[in-house]
């Protein structure tokens, strides 16, 4: 499963981003963001933007996930309009993408983008 | 003023005061809002009025009136109110930096531009402050200020910058005023004005001129482990922070830098750096206290002017405009404001995209202004 996932927006501006493929994680946590995907009802959402006017100073989510099992599907999302099974997703990926750009300090460029 | 406490109408004023200093709590509140409410009748003060605008709804002696609220780390909103009006301090430091923040964000539009709250008629400043867990953000919801805890990694608590509390104060001015469209160059306006205010709000609180503020946006946001010394400068956009987590400050500080994104609703977050330097550099050129003349001229465009789909060059041409009428065509003032913008790449009466003003307000052709400017001669 690719996952291509971004957040901008907030009163810092700052973009945080991720690309990662569960293939190359290991097991344990393919399996879990597997079935974070699963209970955030992901490709039954409907492909494009959703979610409520934007409003200041809030957070904009964009996320693409392509899966063998469950096809592609895109969308971007404003903070407001998450829907609640959305949430632990959106929290575990921004976690990662922040590990991520700290892996890259460590390692050197990575997956993360800078603004 | 009616029906909120039965002080209000029977008790006289040398007896309202001595609740207010022997009393605390509900009581002195009461008695509180009682005299102002009659300071209200008896003397009504001069609005900050440009010709041909409206007038301000509210006009009269203001009060504060602040609750805080703690989310308790959940989602719910406003909470648990754990500090109003008139309470002490708390223990926590995020209530009490929501408290006096939103105090001083009411002084400043209040004692500089007279207008009583964010709506101009004295609503109730709320804020949450502990909202969800970790939260790395601040932001007004329409209705109510929202503040996280932060992460402890990269960020404090968002409190703890007197200017982001300003700022998001802003946005609900803004919301109540010109209403200006959260996206592209119109949202990246609105995200400049409260950084203007939010900045002026801190330059205020520490009576600094425009020549000795340093012009960050929230410093002591980032935890020491962040290269960076706060999220902008309104000074020298793009120089902020520069980290291997949070990547490089993105502001431009010109026109011929500006972001086009779909991101962060077009990037209003980068490209509000070139109005952010357009104010810099015509308050340090107007020199004094920021908040006077330049933030005047803002303020009274801002609230009269700005129609919601306003671009930079609308608003480099309502600012100029409303420089001449506050302060005269040719003016020293309007002169600043004509240079700060044309600093930033954005020339006085070029093609504008804004739309007519919809207040219906009579607006002077700037043909006419830019006539009575005192250009240099061309050598």
């Amino acid at each position: 499963m690719k996952i291509d996932f971004d957040r901008s927006g907030g009163v810092a501006g700052m973009r945080l981003a991720l690309m990662l493929d569960t293939e190359s994680l290991p097991v344990d946590e393919a399996f879990h963001i597997a079935k974070l995907v699963e209970g955030a009802g992901f490709f039954e959402l409907v492909q494009g933007f959703s979610g409520a006017a934007p409003a200041p100073d809030r957070f904009e989510y964009r996320l693409t996930i392509e899966s063998q099992i469950w096809g592609r599907n895109a969308v971007v999302l404003a903070e407001s309009a998450v829907p609640v099974e959305m949430r632990p997703l959106l929290d575990h990926l921004t976690a990662l993408a922040m590990r991520g750009a700290r892996l890259d300090n460590a390692d050197g460029p990575g997956e993360r983008t800078a603004p | 003023m009616t029906g909120r406490h039965p002080l209000h109408c029977i008790l006289p004023p040398y007896m309202l005061k001595s609740i207010c200093s022997n009393s605390s709590g509900a009581r002195q509140r009461a008695a509180l809002a009682s005299i102002v409410g009659t300071a209200r009748m008896r003397s009504r003060r001069q609005a900050l009025v440009i010709p041909g605008a409206k007038v301000e709804a509210a006009t009269l002696a203001a009060v504060k009136l602040r609750r805080v609220y703690t989310a308790e780390n959940g989602p719910a909103l406003p909470g648990r109110l754990v500090r109003q009006e008139g309470d002490p301090p708390s223990a926590d430091p995020a209530v009490n930096e929501a408290y006096d923040g939103a105090g001083s964000t009411y002084d400043l539009f209040w004692q500089a531009y007279e207008r009583d709250s964010l709506d101009g008629s004295g609503m109730a400043l709320e804020s949450t402050v502990h909202y969800e867990r970790a939260y790395d953000n601040a932001f007004w919801d329409g209705k109510q200020m929202v503040y996280g805890d932060g992460d402890g990694e990269l960020f404090n608590r968002f409190t703890a910058a007197l200017d982001v509390i300003g700022h998001e104060l802003t946005h609900g001015v803004t919301q109540y005023t010109s209403n200006l469209n959260y996206s592209s160059q119109s949202g990246a306006l609105s995200e400049s004005y409260s950084d203007v205010f939010g900045s002026l709000v801190k330059q205020k609180q520490r009576g600094q001129a425009a020549s000795e503020a340093d012009w960050l946006v929230g410093q002591g946001l980032f935890t020491t482990k962040v290269n960076g010394v706060a999220l902008r400068s309104m000074k020298e956009p793009g120089t902020a922070y520069d980290d291997p987590i949070l990547g490089k400050d993105p502001q431009p500080a010109h026109m011929r830098d500006y972001v086009v994104t779909l991101e962060d609703n077009g990037g209003v977050h980068v490209n509000s750096g070139i109005p952010n330097h357009a104010f810099f550099l015509i308050a340090v050129a107007m020199g004094g206290y920021a908040w006077e003349k330049a933030g005047k001229i803002w303020y009274a465009a801002g609230r009269d002017r700005f129609p919601s789909n306003t671009d930079f060059q609308g608003a480099a041409d309502l600012t100029f405009q409303v420089a001449g009428e506050l302060y005269g065509g040719g003016s020293d003032e309007q002169q600043a404001v004509q240079y700060g913008w044309e600093s930033v790449g954005i020339t006085i009466g070029a093609q504008s995209q804004a739309q007519p003003n919809p207040s219906g307000c009579s607006v002077v052709p700037l043909t006419a202004l830019r006539a009575l400017i005192r250009r240099p001669v061309a050598g």
